[in-house]
This record gives structure tokens, C-alpha cells and sequence, in this order.
């Protein structure tokens, strides 16, 4: 058996009805041998947050700068597509610029709904399906699934974790009984 | 073991996805050839000519630009509730926000072929897009046209988008409890989405900022429909009241739809504890508040008609209210201004049939108010000789009644096919 950090681990996830005892199980699991590796829920929450210390999401950013790209090449091809068509319509110059806010407003929220939109789908990784790989249904449901890794020997004591905590264990890609492992 | 709120929420959702019965089918099959009748007389149109039409000089906007403005309005309100009641954390705004939202995209659609249909030669749309065609020509990005090119493209986009974001987590209920080929459909619709706390993080963060956007998107959107017509010098179109006065009505007329499309729909599929009667209430009361500021609007109009001493304006205005097109004109007052204040009584707004009765009336009522706003300064316009009548032709009628139809068979078909009401907010204001 590997002794490195990239040692096979075994997947135990705790289902918990309750959000209060899923969150209390989180700080507790930080205190343990046992590595966090995910925490799914059917609703976003503030206390699973908070218990997670997360930090603020930074797609705002890809907003930010969708919305500025958007500014500039509104106003951009406003002013080229006239510069392109140099005629005077009803007395304004050829470059008019109060009528460009319009376009330039529109293509503001536009590029920085794009931006958003990059943003959310980089920061969260999706699309990918890896992450069903160890993921229970009923977490879409009515559960808080917290997902922890342990050394295979360990995931009984860690399903005995869970359960302590009011949770409700489910063992992944159990090890072969072959190697002392729990069927 | 007792059913949790949350499963409760689920499973009342899930069923509204279950296969259809006769009944369904035959209301889809009749929306269906609506549809075609539509298609048909659009088909004739391109084959012979927008002559078809009962357009005229000097009324060259007819059914197909108020139907325009009609359609553009009624999708307002799905990102009012969706945004702007989001920001504003109104929790009541969680069991109807995907039936609006839905309602957004698909009336933005419909709004969106009258331009296609108008234009006549259909093939010739390309010319609204900045791309240099065969004569080297640009948009004119100084005509309010190209503003609404811009503005409902951007509408629709975002609309969509917001949508298709809000709806992932739903989707992902979905696919746990779907079994064969629908799992794997909507495996892929809901991008793998699990509902883990980065995906969660990062998607109220983003969904927090979409509202941010739609929100002045929405304002933007139908004042510049406004601006089609106050950027134009006719009597009764060029005055400064209209962006405001098109965002309000845009807004009461969308209401009236949302009423108008989840009374049926709560009925049918057995939503009423979730769609509850005080979320249709709330409704109403918002509509009282748009109905009034609309006929603050319409009163503004006349006083500024005989404030400002402009003969024209006085004429056309006074025309208005007795000439050829009175009727219509007060169906617009009537409906959109004094039977919303039926919601004043509480006995009103709490029973189904009013408020279903009500809100078809706003809707007709919008629908007129757009009649009356198009087609009656031009026809009275500033020099005697140039005046003119106009009445919509049966091929216009049977291209309204195609999209009228194409509005309600896609609304008929995403109802039994995805969540219309969305799972995860109603869990987010519940109880688990």
C-alpha cells in the first residue's frame, strides 16, 4: 500500500436531515484525522456556509469585467458602424454620442451577463459529471450530504462518525473483502 | 417515517411531470393549429406581399407592431418577479418566479417574430444586424429601431440565460429520480450540477448579480419601445411621459398574464398549497399600484394635451376619446385603470373567479391601449389630407391568433415537461 498523500482513500458520505447537525458534523469532521471533501445540499445555506468558512465567490470579477468590455464595444461599434456610414440623419453629428448610451448600456448588461455567466461556469467547474461519481440522490432531495475521505481501513470509524452525529453513513467504492474490507 | 416538507415540495412539483392525459393533448393539438393557421397566413403574406396587411399611409403600424409592444410588456413582469421582488426578498415571489420567468422568454419569442413579420420580406432581417452587407451599409445606431434591435436581442438573451441558471438545481432533481433515457437528458440539461457547496456558492453569487442586471435591463427594455414612438414627431407619441408610462403598463399588463397563466395551471396540476391564494393577493394588490399609475398616465396625457395650448395635441387627444377609435379607447380606460380597482375589496382578490375574470380584462385592455397609442396619432396627424383609417385584415387576425396560440402551446408544453414552479426556491422559504 502507497503511504504517499495520494494514498487510495474510501469515500464515506453522511446524509443528515437536520441543517443544524449537518453543520455542527462539518466543524466537528475540521477537528478530525478525516479529510472534507465536499458538502452537498438541496438548498443553499448560510449555516453549512459559514461552518465551511468560505470565502466570498469572486465571480462578480468576470461580471465586472464582462460589463466594461460590453461598455466599450457598444459605444465601440456604435461609433464605427457611423463613422462607416458618414451621412448626417436628422441633424445630429455622425458621431452622436448621447444616442450610443443606449446602445452602449445595452451591450454593458449584455457582456457582463455573459461575464457572470463565464464566471459561475468556471468558478463551479461545470459542466463535468465527476462529481456524481460520489454523490447520493436523495441530496437533491430533502439531505445534507457531507462527502469525507479516510484511509480504507478507516471508513468504518468514520461512518461511525457520521452516525454519532445524527447522520445517516453511506460507504463508497467499498475495497474488496479480499483486503480486510467491509463488503 | 412522516414526508418532510421539502419531499412534499418535490414530489407536488414532480407530478406536475407526469405523462398527460387525453385532455392535455387535445388542448395541445388545438394550440398546435392555432399555430398553423398563424404560419399559414404569414406563408401568404411573404407569398404575396405585405399588402396583405391593412396597413396604410398614413397607418403603417399596424396589428403586428401592437402586438409587438403587446408581447414585449407582458414578458416585463417575469423579470420583475424574478429580479426585482428577488432583490427586494419578497419570499412570496418563490412559488410563481419560474411560471414568470418562463412566461418572459417565451412572450419575448413572440415579440420577437412581429419584426420578422412586418419587415415584409422576412429575408431581408440581416439588415438590423451590424454586419456589412452587399451595399457596405451599417445600422444607423441613431434610430430608435436599432435601439429596440439591440435592447430586446440583449432582453432575450439575458432572459433565457437567467432562466436556464435558476433552473439547474431543479433539473438535477430531476435527473435523481428519473430512471433510462430521461435521466441521461437531463444528466446533460443540468450539467452535472450536485448541489455542492462551491456550486452553491458560486450560483447565488451569480444569480444575485443576474437580478442586479435584469433589473435596469427590464427599465431599459420597454422604454426604449417607448422611444420607437416619443422619438417620433407625431401628436399624442412625442412627449417625455412615455418611457415610464410604457414600463408601468408593461408591467400591469404582465401581471394580469402571470394571473391569467397560473390560475388554470394551480388548478390543473394540484399547486394550490403551493401556489397558495395569498401569492395571488399579492399579485392583485401589485396591480392596483400599476393600474393607478397607469391612469395616472393616461390623465397626464389629457392634461398636458390642453396645458400645453398645442391645437394638435388637443385634437388628436379629444379624438381619441370621441372619434372613430372611442370605443377602443375606453375599453383601454375601463379595463385597465377602473376594474383593477375591483382588487380594492379584499372579497375581490381572494376568490379565483374575479381575479381570473379581472386579469383576462387587463389583458384585453393592454392590448388596446396599444391599439390606441399606434394607430391613433397617426391617423390624425398634423395636416387634414393625410388623414386616414385603419382596420387589421383576417390575415393579420390569423397571424395574431398564431402567436397568440405559439404563446400558449410552448407555455402548455414546458408546464408538462419542466418544473414551473421551481423546487429549490420553494425549499429555500420552507421548513425542511
Amino acid at each position: 500500500m502507497k503511504k504517499s498523500a495520494d494514498a487510495p482513500h474510501q469515500h464515506v458520505m453522511g446524509l443528515f436531515r437536520s441543517e443544524d447537525q449537518a453543520a455542527a458534523a462539518i466543524r466537528k469532521l475540521a477537528q478530525s484525522p478525516w479529510k472534507l471533501r465536499r458538502v452537498h445540499s438541496p438548498v443553499p445555506s448560510h449555516k453549512i456556509a459559514a461552518a465551511l468558512a468560505l470565502k466570498k465567490s469572486r465571480v462578480g470579477l468576470f461580471t465586472l469585467a464582462g460589463g466594461i468590455i460590453g461598455f466599450f464595444s457598444g459605444f465601440g461599434l456604435a461609433i464605427y458602424a457611423s463613422t462607416q456610414w458618414h451621412l448626417i440623419v436628422g441633424g445630429k453629428p455622425v458621431v452622436a454620442l448621447v444616442p450610443f448610451v443606449i446602445v452602449g448600456f445595452e451591450f454593458t448588461i449584455l457582456f457582463a451577463v455573459f461575464g457572470n455567466v463565464l464566471g459561475f461556469l468556471t468558478q463551479t467547474g461545470l459542466p463535468t459529471f465527476k462529481r456524481l461519481q460520489h454523490y447520493d440522490a436523495r441530496c437533491s432531495g430533502e439531505h445534507f450530504g457531507i462527502l469525507a475521505a479516510c484511509r480504507p481501513e478507516q471508513h468504518r470509524e468514520l461512518a461511525e462518525f457520521f452516525t454519532r452525529q445524527g447522520g445517516e453513513p453511506r460507504i463508497f467504492d467499498a475495497p474488496s473483502p479480499t483486503r480486510g474490507q467491509a463488503p | 417515517m412522516p414526508q418532510s416538507a421539502y419531499s412534499k415540495i418535490d414530489r407536488t412539483i414532480l407530478d406536475t411531470l407526469k405523462p398527460a392525459g387525453r385532455s392535455y393533448w387535445i388542448g395541445v393539438g388545438l394550440l398546435g393549429l392555432g399555430v398553423l393557421v398563424g404560419a399559414a397566413c404569414w406563408t401568404y403574406q411573404l407569398l404575396v406581399g405585405i399588402g396583405v396587411g391593412g396597413q396604410n399611409n398614413p397607418v403603417g403600424w399596424g396589428t403586428y407592431l401592437i402586438n409587438f409592444v403587446f408581447w414585449v410588456g407582458i414578458a416585463h413582469s417575469g423579470t420583475l418577479i424574478s429580479a426585482i421582488l428577488h432583490l427586494f426578498r419578497a419570499g412570496w415571489r418563490n412559488p410563481i418566479a419560474r411560471a414568470a420567468e418562463t412566461m418572459t422568454v417565451f412572450a419575448v419569442c413572440t415579440a420577437g417574430l412581429f419584426p420578422f413579420i412586418h419587415l415584409g420580406r422576412a429575408w431581408m432581417v440581416y439588415f438590423m444586424l451590424p454586419v456589412p452587407n452587399q451595399r457596405n451599409l451599417w445600422p444607423n445606431f441613431q434610430s430608435p429601431l436599432m435601439f429596440d434591435v439591440v435592447a430586446i436581442s440583449t432582453y432575450l438573451t439575458v432572459s433565457v440565460m437567467f432562466w436556464y441558471t435558476g433552473m439547474l438545481p431543479d433539473l438535477a432533481i430531476i435527473r435523481d429520480r428519473a430512471a433510462g433515457m430521461r435521466k441521461k437528458i437531463f444528466t446533460v440539461l443540468s450539467l452535472g450540477w450536485t448541489g455542492a457547496h462551491e456550486e452553491w456558492r458560486h450560483y447565488s453569487r451569480a444569480y444575485l448579480f443576474f437580478a442586479a442586471l435584469a433589473t435596469p435591463l427590464v427599465i431599459s427594455v420597454h422604454s426604449v419601445v417607448s422611444w420607437d414612438f416619443a422619438l417620433g414627431i407625431a401628436p399624442g407619441w412625442h412627449t417625455t411621459i412615455f418611457a415610464p408610462y410604457f414600463v408601468a403598463g408593461a408591467i400591469h399588463s404582465g401581471l394580469a398574464m402571470v394571473l391569467t397563466l397560473l390560475i388554470p395551471l394551480r388548478s390543473m396540476f394540484k399547486l394550490k398549497e403551493i401556489i397558495t391564494l395569498r401569492v395571488l393577493e399579492n399579485i392583485a394588490k401589485t396591480i392596483i399600484f400599476t393600474g393607478l399609475i397607469v391612469g395616472f398616465a393616461y390623465g397626464t396625457e389629457f392634461f398636458i394635451a390642453w396645458y400645453s395650448h398645442n391645437s394638435v395635441e388637443t385634437t388628436v387627444f379629444a379624438w381619441r376619446a370621441t372619434g372613430h377609435y372611442s370605443v377602443e379607447f375606453w375599453i383601454m380606460v375601463i379595463c385597465n385603470t377602473t376594474i383593477p380597482l375591483l382588487f380594492f375589496f379584499r372579497k375581490v382578490r381572494t376568490h379565483i373567479i374575479p381575479l381570473f375574470v379581472i386579469s383576462v380584462l387587463i389583458n384585453v385592455g393592454m392590448w388596446f391601449e396599444r391599439f390606441v397609442i399606434i394607430i391613433t396619432s397617426v391617423a390624425r396627424d398634423f395636416i387634414p389630407h393625410a388623414w386616414g383609417l385603419y382596420a387589421p385584415t383576417l390575415v393579420e387576425f390569423g397571424i395574431m391568433l398564431g402567436t397568440f396560440c405559439l404563446f400558449f402551446f410552448a407555455f402548455a408544453l414546458f408546464v408538462k415537461h419542466l418544473p414551473s414552479v421551481s423546487m429549490t426556491e420553494m425549499k429555500e422559504v420552507t421548513a425542511p
